[in-house]
């Protein structure tokens, strides 16, 4: 039993001032890198998710490449893209061995440092945005399709362009019905921030283990996890708060605009937080 | 509408709208089968028939929102159908549509739900169409409701900003698709006034209604349709209290005995 405790829990290993620091400091990657590529995703996302909904016979021109896009990038692990994003760009922007010749990828670009962050960060960054932007679209349709369509008939009906009724009638409230699905993954993004560890990355997960290396003990890996868990749990509790107080929300109104389209909520309720991924 | 109220009388009698064969399909079901209609400036035209005969489906096709397959309309005597993209705006902006279950943005206030069009569609500026949707909001009975949201409204509150909104584009033609079916029966009167006042200044209206009361008291013409066609076309006087058609015949004797 006391093997097993001290596996898990060696405090000793856990709050050791160095290793605290060095996991702390893990965390607070993860923490960065969560949010910043959590802020491009969404941005990403509803990028993509407006050029789906493109009118017009024309419209398929920029349709079609939108949806192969998402579906491409919903059906490859996360991991291969960190690694192939990671490994090209570095490739990319690096002097050809036999003649010297600068790369086709400025430096700044191949190996970026910016804001003083390393390249593994900003490889995650980029990787991340790629993988749940094409997620988050897919959230944002549900949104948006939520919209009954009368909603879109009154703007267009009183001349605004189809960009104008976008943006300022159907936009605005397919994000007020979305904001639980999309907090549910930011939770498997943050999650998924981890796999950057394999390019390198000193945040949390590989932090821990290059600890339990050392030290033969997992218990720097669990304060990890516990760190996480004191982050994903309120969040996970808050996305459950936001569904239900929701619904109650529209069973007031009757739902009487409701009553078209697939309720986003609905699909979403039940989905426990996990990785999307 | 001040404006337009002193330039009526003139134009009074010239043709505003007119549709030429119209057909309309949803896949094989043909909704409409060759409508004919003229309306006249100032005119206000009931469209009765029973569910199904195509009623509002000849409203969305007056506004492009389900562009006909055939025929013709011609808004002051241009064409509007087969229009290119921008002259769907263009005839958007001149008639105006108020429908049946409100269609207002719940994300704006009543004021704010009177300006975004007149804002981004017309260019009017802030001030100036702020300006307009008060005093619209305040002529409909709505002057102590500037702030509220949708969700606060009663369904006659509701329909009076939808009113207000679609007068804030100063259209020429307003339609107005059953907008009272939706409504409790005690909220469809401070409605049909509204409506009832606006046909007094002279305003050009085609409304899709089961209000018999209001055909026969407001209506300029009635029309009455039935399986996708115009089965009769005449003053409420005629279509209403004599009707020539069977059909016609057979609707009122339904629709009056409750």
């Amino acid at each position: 039993m006391d093997r097993i405790l001290e596996e898990y829990f060696d405090l000793d290993v856990m709050f050791d001032p160095e290793n605290l620091d060095k996991v702390l400091e893990g965390f607070w990657f993860t923490v960065r890198l969560s949010i910043i590529a959590g802020v491009t995703s969404l941005l990403f996302g509803l990028f993509l998710a407006v050029l789906r909904q493109t009118p017009g016979r024309w419209g398929a021109l920029v349709r079609w490449p939108t949806i192969a896009y998402i579906d491409v990038f919903r059906g490859v692990p996360a991991l291969l893209t960190i690694l192939i994003v990671s490994l090209s760009l570095g490739a990319l922007s690096a002097p050809d061995p036999d003649t010297g010749e600068d790369g086709p990828l400025p430096r700044f670009l191949g190996v970026p440092d910016w804001f003083g962050l390393p390249s593994p960060f900003w490889y995650g960054v980029i990787a991340l945005t790629l993988t749940y932007g094409a997620y988050l679209a897919e959230v944002y349709r549900a949104g948006i399709e939520a919209v009954p369509s009368g909603q879109s008939e009154a703007a267009r009906s009183l001349g605004m362009s189809h960009g104008q009724t976008m943006r300022h009638i159907v936009v605005p409230q397919a994000i007020s019905k979305v904001i639980p699905p999309l907090l549910n993954d930011f939770i498997a993004l943050m999650k998924d921030t981890t796999l950057v560890s394999v390019i390198g990355l000193a945040e949390v997960v590989q932090v821990g283990r290059d600890i339990q290396n050392e030290t033969f003990n997992s218990s720097a890996l669990m304060l990890g996890a516990i760190l996480f868990i004191l982050v994903t749990i309120p969040m996970a509790r808050l996305v459950d708060y936001l569904i239900v107080r929701q619904q109650r929300k529209t069973q007031r109104t009757g739902g009487g605009g409701d009553d078209d389209g697939p309720d986003p909520v609905a699909l979403e309720r039940g989905r426990v937080p996990s990785a999307g991924a | 509408m001040e404006a337009s109220a002193t330039s009526q009388p003139a134009a009074v009698g010239e043709t505003v709208l007119r549709l030429e064969g119209v057909h309309k399909r949803f896949g094989k079901l043909e909704v409409l089968r060759g409508v004919d209609l003229d309306i006249k400036r100032g005119e206000v035209v009931c469209v009765l028939g029973p569910s199904g005969s195509g009623k509002s489906t000849l409203l969305r096709c007056i506004n492009l929102l389900e562009p006909p397959e055939e025929g013709h309309i011609l808004l002051d005597g241009q064409e509007i159908t087969g229009q290119k993209k921008d002259g769907v705006d263009f005839v958007r902006r001149r008639v105006g549509m108020v429908f049946q279950q409100f269609n207002l943005f719940p994300h704006m206030n009543a004021t704010e739900n009177v300006c975004i069009a007149q804002r981004k569609a017309l260019g009017r500026s802030d001030s100036e169409a702020t300006e307009k949707a008060v005093s619209l909001l305040r002529r409909v009975g709505l002057g102590d409701k500037l702030g509220e949201y949708p969700d606060r409204l009663s369904g006659g509150q509701q329909q009076r900003v939808a009113i207000s909104r679609a007068l804030a584009m100063d259209p020429e033609v307003i339609l107005f698709d059953e907008v009272t079916s939706a409504l409790d029966p005690e909220l469809v009167k401070e409605v049909l006034d509204v409506m009832k006042e606006l046909a007094s200044e002279g305003m050009t209206m085609v409304v899709v209604t089961h209000e018999m009361g209001f055909a026969k008291d407001v209506a300029d013409k009635v029309v009455f349709m039935d399986g996708g066609v115009v089965v009769e076309y005449g003053p409420p006087s005629e279509v209403l209290g004599n009707p020539k058609q069977e059909r016609t015949k057979k609707f009122l004797g339904r629709v009056l005995e409750h």
